[in-house]
């Protein structure tokens, strides 16, 4: 015999009424279930895209003793462009790409050896290998570059000990090779992050069927691998470059008098109080991001990244 | 995919520059937790092993309300970039437009820090200028200050920084686990939060422990962005920049990046160790499962 | 132990439809995997949506779980419109495929889950899940963990945790699909059986003619978001109606060709290179109306000799070209005059048989047999 706490449930539980109110048909089944999800689209949405967007209008507004006055006006970029900031800028770019390509030389074998040759639940330790430098703060990475560089630091004693040289060398600190390693420093374990990433795309197989065919290691890598693996490559590429352009605390810590890049002269324009200057360079610095992402995306189609993700 | 017919010593180099450029990365890090062990500091030509600075790092009473700080910040950070990853992920998994949501969520990313931080300061302060017209407006003082320069600030600036890591690393969890177990707990009667939280939630919790672990390491670690949008605070690496800018590099600036780096160490080290003994554990009971499965 | 749904539950229902839709429909994106199809159960019965993959057999198995919200039409449970409730909120309870049983949990808690969310009594849920248990054939595996048990075992479970709830209608998605050959028989059986015991309904989608066939109280095709054809195992096999069940249903030969007289129940067809005779179909297609033939290549025969021209079966001239022996039977390939291939089955006799390849030959059927096509 069914007891009744069946019968209740059979009744009240599984056929529940026919009608709904209409906060129900408003919101949906799952009420306030259902918008819970938009949280992170309207905050990023908030307080990412919209503050980008307004930089763009900020940068044409103008300069006011303590803060800025809405206008249109021109004059920020023309400071910007007439003085040594834009001459700076393309030198950091420049110094960026150095670092790029240092970095991919040194990370992308690195990301081509674990895919191939280690084991499948190995590969994942060792992408955790590389979080450990990641997570140990990029200021007290940089930082450290500095009793290691310095004139008194290890790389000079240690040369000057073993006789090599006489003088310190000084050119590798507080000048633009210190920006480089600096920025190399920072930033390889991202470049690793997205090697992995990227050769998440060439399948086990890939390197077999080019063995099979006869393709010898570097012309397997070059004409194969590297196509493979571009959205990967190209994605970490512009981080690093974006990176190193845009970030002060490099070139503040190892940079030295005149070593400036994009994020160090906005750090210096807030501090002048010259806040569409700021915005103007800021500004420039999305553009040539929104540049670099369009560009890579019609080469490469960055979206396949997604694939290990979905 | 091991090579018969290759090298062993090929082998073994690949493996020994993979070790060495990690150790090169980890090198200087090493160096300045031994030379914040030094009683005579950086340069000198005697070391003596002392715990002395860390000492004074951790007496001084300005130091250690930065500490504080920092700590509360990481704490929010946690709080809020944790959940948001997770509800982001699920959205993911549901909408159709899934590339321009990713662009969304990885731009932050993209975006140097100081730059962002830049954007974000005007930002607030012309939000508050909007909010306190709308006061005005209404004759009150209720939206006076909301986005003063402060911990909501600085918070806001360490979410954005932080969310995409949450995000990537528990969507990463997620794809191991099969949809069709929250379904079949829908049809056992489970309402959506109830299938959550029992069914998916136990299998996916160690991701969302090591999001956890990165977004507090993260917030711990950052300085360009709360430097900006900090206001009646300060935090531990803040306090490290202004000293290693303004005083140079002294004892306690060694002392005090050894705690940092000595705190990262130790949290990253032991999810290592954890997830290396758990992966013993599941290769056993994979063992097990492995047994042929006869027709019964 | 049988677990029947309460008797109040039988008050409850309107009329003796345990599910029903009405033109329901889902597409995504582009797709429309569900086009306005209509369907009804009745109660008690074992139902089977059969049909190719990706045709949105599974598709329309969600939508009537409620794990797909339908863009048009409706879904009725026992009379009730519950198009917009989710899952936890009908009467229906759903066996996936695989992996669906909670791997954190043991065979007993994965069983009493759904209790549990009942707020039952614990000595309640345990005498419950201790009765379903031995019902699906697991007695005394309470602790043992998913990963402990096999393929057949795990899908006993997920009947287990399903029918434990009592729901009237038990929606099961290729719930054998995953099992080897010889296992998928046994569980086929074992679900008739248990379907039988408990009495209530339950909906199967499967690919698999074989199992249709086998468990099947009445089997419903479904192809490219529609319905093709409904009816029970017997007729669907021996009578199909439309030319897509008879291609996907069975091993049919089909010949497309034009009426060309109508005489009482049987109907005059000329197929290019001959004239059939074949028994008229429900439709009623008109002369000169374009139509296919389907003979079933099990009823034919192969003969050397042309047959005598007789009323109660059909031939054709045709060439033999290969036997494939198959074990129970042979498979013979065939090519009709107009170049297309012909299929006939025949038992095994233990005589050799004498045709080979490029001899011509005859093929005979009973002309009952064949059926007639127009859509």
């Amino acid at each position: 015999m069914p007891n009744s706490a069946l019968d209740n449930r059979t009744e009240g539980g599984r056929h529940p009424p026919a009608s709904e109110g209409l906060w129900v048909r408003v919101l949906g089944e799952n009420g306030v279930q259902k918008w819970v999800f938009y949280i992170p689209v309207v905050f990023m949405t908030l307080f990412l895209a919209v503050p980008m967007a307004l930089t763009v209008v900020w940068s044409v507004f103008e300069r006011t003793q303590f803060w800025m006055k809405p206008g249109l006006t021109l004059f920020a970029y023309e400071t910007f462009f007439t003085s040594a900031r834009a001459e700076n800028y393309l030198f950091s770019m420049l110094h960026a790409a150095i670092a790029v390509v240092i970095s991919f030389a040194l990370a992308f074998p690195i990301a081509v050896f674990v895919r191939r040759r280690i084991p499948a639940a190995l590969q994942h330790r060792v992408v955790l290998l590389f979080i450990l430098p990641f997570m140990i703060s990029e200021l007290v990475r940089v930082f450290a570059l500095r009793p290691v560089l310095g004139r008194n630091g290890v790389i000079n004693t240690f040369l000057m000990d073993i006789g090599v040289i006489s003088e310190p060398i000084t050119v590798i600190l507080f000048s633009p090779i210190g920006v480089v390693i600096g920025d190399v420093i920072s930033f390889m374990p991202f470049m690793v992050f997205a090697g992995f990433l990227a050769m998440e795309a060439v399948q086990g197989y890939v390197f077999e069927v080019c063995e099979d065919l006869g393709a010898r290691t570097l012309r397997a890598f070059r004409e194969v691998i590297v196509p493979l693996a571009a959205p990967g490559i190209f994605a970490g590429s512009v981080f690093i470059f974006v990176n190193s352009v845009g970030g002060a605390l490099v070139p503040t810590l190892l940079g030295g008098p005149g070593a400036v890049n994009a994020g160090l002269i906005v750090n210096q324009a807030i501090v002048a109080i010259d806040f569409p200057l700021a915005m103007a360079i800021s500004a420039i610095m999305m553009a040539t991001l929104m540049l670099l992402l369009y560009i890579g995306h019609r080469m490469f189609d960055l979206t396949k990244i997604l694939e290990p993700l979905s | 995919m091991q090579d018969d017919y290759g090298s062993i010593w090929s082998y073994r180099a690949k493996w020994a520059y993979l070790l060495a450029l990690v150790g090169v990365l980890l090198a200087p890090v090493f160096y300045v937790i031994y030379i914040s062990f030094n009683e005579y500091g950086f340069a000198a030509r005697i070391y003596e092993f002392t715990l002395e600075w860390y000492v004074v790092v951790l007496g001084d009473k300005i130091l250690v309300a930065s500490l504080e700080w920092t700590g509360y910040l990481a704490l929010a950070s946690v709080l809020s970039s944790v959940p948001m990853g997770l509800l982001a992920a699920k959205f993911y998994k549901r909408t159709r437009h899934k590339v321009a949501f990713v662009t969304l969520m990885l731009l932050p990313l993209f975006v140097p820090a100081d730059i962002m931080a830049s954007s974000l300061l005007v930002y607030f302060k012309n939000l508050n200028r909007v909010f306190e017209g709308l006061s005005d407006a209404l004759g009150s003082e209720l939206f006076y200050g909301w986005f003063d320069l402060g911990f909501l600030t600085a918070w806001i600036g360490q979410v954005l920084y932080t969310v995409p890591y949450a995000f990537v690393v528990i969507l990463i969890t997620m794809s191991r686990y099969r949809d069709q177990q929250t379904e079949a707990a829908r049809g056992c009667g489970a309402s959506a939060w109830q299938a959550f939280w029992q069914v998916e939630f136990p299998q996916i919790w160690v991701g969302v422990a090591s999001s956890c672990a990165f977004v507090a390491i993260l917030s711990f670690n950052e300085a360009p962005r709360t430097a900006l949008l900090k206001g009646g605070f300060d935090t531990f690496a803040n306090v490290l920049v202004a000293q290693m800018l303004n005083i140079g590099m002294s004892e306690e600036s060694y002392a005090m990046a050894g705690i940092m780096s000595i705190l990262s160490i130790a949290i990253i080290g032991s999810i290592l160790i954890y997830s290396m003994a758990r992966s013993e554990r599941l290769e056993r009971e994979r063992r097990v499962k492995a047994q042929p499965l006869m027709s019964q | 132990m049988a677990m029947k749904k309460s008797d109040t539950a039988a008050e409850d229902i309107t009329g003796d439809l345990a599910v029903e839709t009405f033109g329901v429909s889902k597409s995504y994106g582009q797709v429309r995997a569900v086009d306005e199809i209509s369907v009804k159960v009745e109660s008690g019965q074992y139902f089977v949506l059969l049909g190719p993959s990706g045709g949105g057999k599974t598709t329309l198995l969600r939508l009537i779980g409620g794990f797909v919200r339908p863009d048009a039409g409706r879904v009725l449970l026992h009379g009730q419109d519950v198009s917009n409730l989710p899952p936890n909120k009908r009467s229906t309870s759903m066996v996936f495929q695989s992996y669906a049983l909670f791997p954190h949990m043991s065979v007993e808690k994965n069983v009493s889950y759904g209790l549990k969310l009942l707020k039952l009594p614990a000595p309640e849920i345990a005498e419950k899940v201790a009765s379903i248990l031995e019902l699906v054939g697991l007695k005394g595996y309470n602790g043992r963990m998913p990963h402990e048990l096999s393929g057949g075992q795990q899908q006993r479970v997920q009947l287990a945790r399903s029918l434990v709830l009592e729901s009237d209608i038990l929606l099961l998605d290729e719930p054998l699909a995953s099992l080897d050959a010889n296992l998928r028989k046994d569980m086929c059986h074992e679900l008739k059986r248990i379907q039988e015991q408990v009495g209530i309904t339950f909906i199967h989608v499967t690919h698999n003619q074989e199992e249709a066939l086998t468990i099947a109280d009445r089997i419903a095709i479904i192809a490219d978001g529609k319905m093709i054809e409904e009816g029970v195992p017997k007729e669907i096999y021996e009578r199909p109606r439309k030319k897509f069940t008879a291609d996907f249903i069975g091993q049919n030969n089909l010949i497309d060709g034009k009426i060309i007289g109508i005489d009482g129940n049987h109907v005059t067809i000329d197929l290019g290179f001959a004239t059939v005779t074949v028994p008229r179909s429900e439709q009623s297609p008109d002369k000169g109306a374009e139509v296919t033939v389907s003979v079933p290549a099990e009823m034919i025969e192969i003969t050397k000799e042309a047959p005598q021209d007789n009323e109660v079966s059909q031939f054709l001239q045709v060439v033999y070209e290969k036997e494939t022996y198959l074990g129970f039977g042979s498979q013979h390939q065939i090519l009709l005059p107009d170049g297309n291939g012909f299929v006939a089955m025949t038992k095994s006799s233990g005589e050799p048989f004498r045709l080979t390849h490029g001899d011509i030959a005859y093929v005979v059927w009973p002309t009952a047999a064949a059926r007639l096509h127009t859509s």
